[in-house]
């Protein structure tokens, strides 16, 4: 019993790590692109990726989406039992889809800006989850 | 710094000169007449929801295959903003070409490099523009802010016109008919007449009405004369010549106006009406209905109006001398009495 509590903390303990890495992560992303194309575009082409997966990461529809950034409240307070893998997967998923819609706009333009500061991060996430 | 300066300065006349546009178009002119100052490109273009329009301006040299690229890569990034599926079938496409200095794109030339987006107002999205090259890494980070920039601008005065062009389809059509009012039809015809008094070109009205129309209310209700009131202005809409005026007058009573129509043709106009509707079996209330009109005709200068008021009422004595002999007929105005040229 004792250690099944124990185990419960590392897990609950997992999961704010990878929500506050995510939490970062995606403001970074939020940040360099509002920089090239504005706030209002940004906040459309999340809401647009959010949309698209929270059919197959139901938790994503707890992102909200505003002008002034993104928050993962919605997650923490939503009181879904989401493992830390699974927290990864929907982000992962995610931010793929937001490079792919930004390419799709404008090429290499916003890769170029983005992939150097975040692809090691995402590599970073990975190996936290696989190191678990 | 100076050239930051520089396509600063460059930056706020294309958005002066987008925000005081009047037309879509002429928004389309302004900026494809600015950027050329401000980016490195041989196509630019505009998608616009609305309508389904996509306007191109492009270098002169542009040949065909590489427009064409430019509209399929559009249409494509935009049915992905949408989630919708799109093709570029569905788009009317407009070009304008224009010589933009040195700019020579070779006749093999291909899409290599783009940047294209959303113009969204309040998370609607309405449309998308793009910058589009045939050399490829054209585009940097600092020409996506700036486009950015004309995107905004463009999106929020395209916003101005929807919301502009639904207040004047308020203004001009009849919500039950979908043809223009009687406001509207006061005020052309005023400003036609205007026109052909002046310069002595002809001028034909045709007033319609529905026989018997009260029965058709009484017997099967008014939604169903409704029904009747939209199925007979599709008739008359399509039985004219596209640069006709079709409006309602009122009731069951419309106007016609024929720009530029001798008295022949105006005749033939209205006896092909009257045909139509006599031949289109109308279901009403689960049975199928006969309805037939009575035309009235009068022209300008044939019947020698001196005044917008008085071709109106010469196609309403005509309109009357059809009713008093029968009904669905078509009556020429020709003094008094009129000449009655068709009957059912």
């Amino acid at each position: 019993m004792a250690s099944g509590t124990k185990e419960e903390k590392k897990a609950k303990w997992s999961t704010d790590l990878v929500l506050d890495f995510y939490s970062k992560l995606l403001m970074e992303i939020w940040e360099i692109v509002s920089e090239l194309i504005g706030e209002a575009i940004v906040e459309l082409l999340f809401n647009l990726a959010v949309c698209k997966l929270r059919e197959k990461h139901p938790f994503l529809a707890s992102v909200k989406v505003s002008e002034e950034g993104i928050s993962l409240e919605g997650i923490r307070q939503g009181g879904q039992p989401l493992t830390p893998t699974e927290i990864h997967r929907g982000f992962q998923t995610l931010v793929t889809h937001l490079f792919d819609l930004f390419s799709a706009l404008a090429e290499g333009v916003v890769s170029r800006e983005l992939f150097p500061k975040v692809f090691p991060k995402v590599k970073e996430a990975e190996r936290m989850i696989t190191q678990k | 710094m100076r050239f930051i300066v520089r396509k600063l300065n460059i930056l706020r006349s294309a958005i002066n000169a987008i925000s005081t546009s009047f037309e879509f178009k002429e928004i389309v002119e302004a900026a494809g007449t600015n950027l050329p100052n401000l980016f490195d490109f041989v196509s630019f273009g505009v998608l616009w929801k609305d309508d389904w329009t996509i306007y191109l301006y492009e270098e002169a040299s542009c040949p065909p295959g590489f427009t064409q690229e430019v509209v399929s890569n559009m249409t494509r990034v935009f049915s992905l903003l949408v989630a919708e599926p799109i093709t570029k079938d569905q788009m009317t496409v407009h070009v304008e070409k224009r010589e933009m200095g040195t700019r020579l794109v070779s006749p093999q030339a291909t899409l290599k490099s783009y940047l294209t987006l959303p113009l969204a107002v309040e998370g609607e999205i309405i449309g998308c523009i793009s910058l589009n090259s045939h050399q490829a890494n054209a585009f940097e980070a600092q020409d996506l802010q700036f486009f950015s920039v004309i995107g905004y601008q463009m999106a929020s005065t395209l916003k101005h016109f929807q919301r502009f062009s639904s207040v004047k389809n308020m203004a001009i059509y009849d919500t039950l008919t979908s043809l223009y009012n009687r406001r509207y039809l006061e005020e052309r015809l005023g400003l036609e007449a205007q026109k052909s008094f002046r310069s002595g070109t002809p001028l034909a009205l045709i007033m319609v009405d529905i026989d018997h129309f009260k029965k058709v209310n009484d017997t099967f209700g008014h939604t169903e004369g409704d029904k009747v009131l939209r199925e007979i202005s599709y008739l008359l809409k399509t039985s004219v010549r596209k640069k006709d005026v079709v409006a309602r007058y009122g009731g069951e009573e419309f106007i016609l106006i024929l720009p530029e129509a001798t008295r022949e043709v105006s005749s033939i106009i209205a006896e092909r009406i009257r045909r139509a509707i006599e031949n289109t079996p109308f279901e009403v209330g689960n049975i199928r209905l006969k309805i037939t009109v009575s035309l009235g005709v009068s022209h300008f200068p044939d019947d020698r109006p001196s005044s917008k008021e008085d071709l109106v009422r010469m196609a309403d004595v005509a309109l009357y001398d059809a009713k008093r002999e029968g009904r669905n007929r078509v009556c020429v105005f020709q003094g008094a009495p009129s000449v009655e040229v068709a009957q059912g």
